[in-house]
């Protein structure tokens, strides 16, 4: 979908994507030449037909500072922070940024499960901590 | 005024870009794989899964590298049948690790991260509306699969789809014309009948159809060691494509499947011998020039 200012006949640009509002995205456009401002307001079908595409919607610079594959995990505040831990749920295990960051090339759907599996793995080891070691020991463990 | 196609990009988020980006981080990571090939049927229950299992355990036992995704998301049965349940996905440094069988095959199924007792679902912003956004959401989780996963050098990748002669169709168009099709059907009219139907759409597209393979051709009995009837149906499937081989029914092998124990070698028996068979008669298909 593209947008014309039709006045200035210049294709519109992305300026920002709202936080998602029960199933509705305010995507803003503007002008480049006058500046003008309009904002698309999806529904929560047309919504759910671009996120099931599985591509990030925003300007260039927000797709590439995602660290999720979700589409608008990014607009959603704390989306990404861990939860707080329940009585009865087994001790945080910690994660070192570089196996974070080796967990990130799992796809996002899967991510979750990987991460519980890996965790309980590294529990069953006698460790506190997911480091890049763990990672390495599970491959091995596994055949892999 | 200017239109849509004198206007380069989409103001921003590049959505077709991002797609064929997606493409090509598949491709690339495929690059390896020699051979594509898909096992459907259109016909749900005629032993695609048993099939594409035991035909890999017949290459790998002769010395071909072969991995499985098993594209059946909603009901994944490789990973029972491989022994993969709950095998762990880990993370290497640029790509996922695969599963593998006792016998070397790697093997991707949602069954070894869903549990049996639960059903796939995904977050959505349309509740009650998944017949318009399911299918494209699934699409998008195996070019996801596709692109995060380390296939590397691979004889064969085999995918394991699901039922559905326009699903079918749906996986030649997204997994593109490199991928070939292999068919299996039984020798029941209905049956036959609902291939034939994926014969006739895979027709029309660019991938090439490498014939199919008749399941439970007969019912492989080991008290008197001989393959009885077990369905009453003319020999002739009036199929229009090469027939790869017929593979009787074995409970024995049916019951390795529920119990997750891969076949290290195929058993000296008229099923062991048949499957072996069709493994060497798909290898002859796949190293022939197309027509």
């Amino acid at each position: 979908m593209k947008f014309l200012c039709v006045p200035c006949d210049s294709p519109m640009k992305i300026q920002s994507v709202g936080p998602p509002e029960r199933g509705s995205l305010s995507i803003v456009y503007s002008c480049p030449e006058c500046g003008y401002e309009m904002a698309m307001l999806t529904n929560a079908y047309e919504t759910q037909v671009v996120q099931s595409l599985g591509v990030r919607i925003g300007p260039e610079g927000d797709q590439k500072a995602s660290g999720s594959g979700c589409p608008f995990t990014a607009m959603i505040p704390g989306a990404d922070e861990a939860r707080p831990v329940t009585a009865g749920e087994p001790i945080p295990v910690r994660w070192t940024a570089a196996a974070e960051a080796r967990l990130a090339n799992i796809p996002e759907f899967v991510r979750p499960m990987a991460r519980t599996g890996i965790e309980r793995f590294a529990r069953e080891k006698g460790a506190v901590e997911v480091d890049e070691k763990i990672l390495d020991a599970a491959r091995d463990f596994f055949g892999m | 005024m200017k239109r849509y196609h004198d206007i380069v990009g989409d103001g921003g988020s590049r959505i077709l870009e991002q797609v064929a980006e997606q493409r090509t981080r598949i491709a690339d990571g495929l690059a390896a794989v020699r051979h594509l090939v898909a096992v459907g049927s259109g016909k749900g229950g005629v032993g695609k899964s048993t099939l594409t299992l035991h035909l890999a355990g017949a290459l790998c036992a002769r010395g071909l590298r072969i991995a499985i995704l098993d594209a059946d998301f909603n009901g994944p049965s490789q990973a029972r049948m491989a022994g993969v349940q709950g095998a762990l996905l880990v993370p290497g440094s640029h790509k996922v690790s695969l599963p593998r069988t006792r016998n070397g095959i790697a093997v991707f199924s949602m069954g070894s991260v869903i549990p049996e007792s639960e059903a796939l679902e995904f977050e959505s912003t349309a509740r009650g509306e998944s017949h318009t956004w399911r299918a494209t959401r699934e699409f998008a989780l195996l070019g996801e699969i596709l692109e995060s996963f380390e296939w590397g050098a691979l004889d064969l990748l085999m995918f394991d789809l699901p039922p559905g002669a326009e699903r079918t169709v749906q996986y030649a168009d997204f997994l593109g014309p490199r991928t070939s099709f292999l068919l299996v059907t039984i020798p029941s009219e209905v049956a036959r009948g609902v291939v034939a139907r994926s014969v006739a759409a895979l027709s029309k597209e660019p991938n090439r159809l490498l014939g199919y393979v008749e399941n439970m051709s007969g019912y492989y009995c080991r008290d008197c060691n001989t393959v009885k009837p077990l369905f009453v149906s003319p020999d002739d499937s009036g199929l229009e494509i090469p027939c790869l081989g017929t593979v009787p029914f074995d409970p024995e092998l049916a019951r390795h499947c529920d119990m997750g124990i891969p076949l290290a070698q195929l058993p000296a028996t008229p099923v062991g011998r048949a499957l072996d068979h069709v493994a060497l008669q798909l290898l002859d298909a796949l190293d022939r020039e197309p027509d």
